[in-house]
């Protein structure tokens, strides 16, 4: 029961932070392929999923075996704070309305404008829309990739599970945007976002401490009762920016 | 060579990193907590507790300060 309980604590957080960094690749990767042709994005993208798979091969295995184990907890812990606070903080100054929503349509639409701007000739090789599916794939795929090491930290097996997430996410969001050919706008990104970002900030804070050499009562299920504290202060923080903000801001995101 | 190493840095920084102030708010609830354990280690079962609700006040100051700032903007 525990190790499945350790196996589905890396799998789900690791497909839901997959599947919203893949509708963002697809979203570029389908903008370049019906602009400029399929073969020179499909190419770039193979090129990054080698490279992730490269990345999450060595650092993943080098953290597993060499580092010892209060360290790693502390490492892990740490990052995994930091990542999950990016993302919650986003999250909710979106739900709040302070910052726009995440817009697959409009970013799709800005790539296609520009993609044609830039022109092609049928002779040449396209290496633009090779390098900007590589450059997006490879950037998204890094999150994806931090995200798979870190949870996948605690064991080989929970490394697989972690991998194992993230590619039943890959496969599931690939699928849907070949079969649709269009940005997967129904997703909702911002929930997934958030979700995402209170589990990892949980896992942050439970690693984290055991790192420090605090325990924790009950072990991993204290893992619950954390998850909602953070859900609790999530749903507070929205509360107090609603009252701030009646009407939102819609600001830039880097703007606040 | 320093534009990859470069780029390199800005990608793992903004990985990591949207608002530093929150950022450095998580790594210092980390040390704090991490001296009280070492200073007293009775507090082992009820650090993680201390950590936990530093960074929900941290997170709650960071997204008022980022309204406050949102509605300054606004208006």
């Amino acid at each position: 029961m525990e190790g499945a309980l350790a196996l589905a604590i890396a799998a789900t957080p690791s497909f839901i932070a997959s599947s919203v960094e893949f509708v963002e690749a697809t979203t570029i990767v389908l903008a370049v392929g019906t602009t400029r042709g399929w073969r020179a994005p499909l190419i770039g993208t193979v090129l990054a999923v080698l490279t992730l798979a490269v990345i999450v091969a060595v650092i993943g295995v080098a953290l597993v075996t060499v580092v010892p184990e209060h360290l790693l907890q502390l490492i892990v812990g740490t990052l995994l704070l930091l990542f999950g606070l990016r993302w919650l903080r986003k999250a909710l100054l979106r739900f709040a309305g302070v910052v726009a929503l995440h817009d697959e349509e409009l970013i799709y639409q800005r790539e296609i404008r520009e993609l044609r701007a830039q022109g092609l000739r049928k002779s040449e090789f396209d290496w633009i829309g090779m390098t900007l599916a590589y450059k997006t794939v490879l950037l998204e795929g890094t999150e994806v990739a931090f995200i798979v090491i870190a949870l996948g930290s605690a064991s080989a097996a929970a490394l697989n599970a972690a991998i194992w997430g993230a590619a039943g996410a890959g496969v599931i969001v690939i699928a849907a945007a070949a079969l649709l050919r269009h940005p997967l706008t129904m997703v909702p990104e911002n929930w997934m976002k958030f979700v995402v970002g209170a589990m990892l900030v949980t896992f942050g804070v439970f690693w984290a401490t055991e790192g420090i050499g605090g325990e924790w009562p009950g072990d991993a299920v204290a893992l619950f009762p954390i998850f909602a504290v953070v859900i609790a202060a999530s749903w507070t923080a929205v509360r107090l920016l609603r009252a701030v903000l009646p009407h939102g801001a819609q600001v830039e995101a880097r703007n606040v | 060579m320093s534009n990859v190493v470069r780029a390199i840095w800005d990608n793992t920084y903004g990985l990591l990193v949207d608002d530093g102030r929150l950022a450095l708010g998580a790594l210092g609830a980390i040390a704090v907590s991490w001296l009280i354990a070492s200073a007293a280690p009775t507090t082992q079962e009820s650090v993680g507790w201390l950590l936990l609700g530093l960074i929900v006040a941290l997170v709650l100051a960071n997204v008022y300060a980022a309204g406050v700032n949102a509605r300054r903007r606004a208006s």
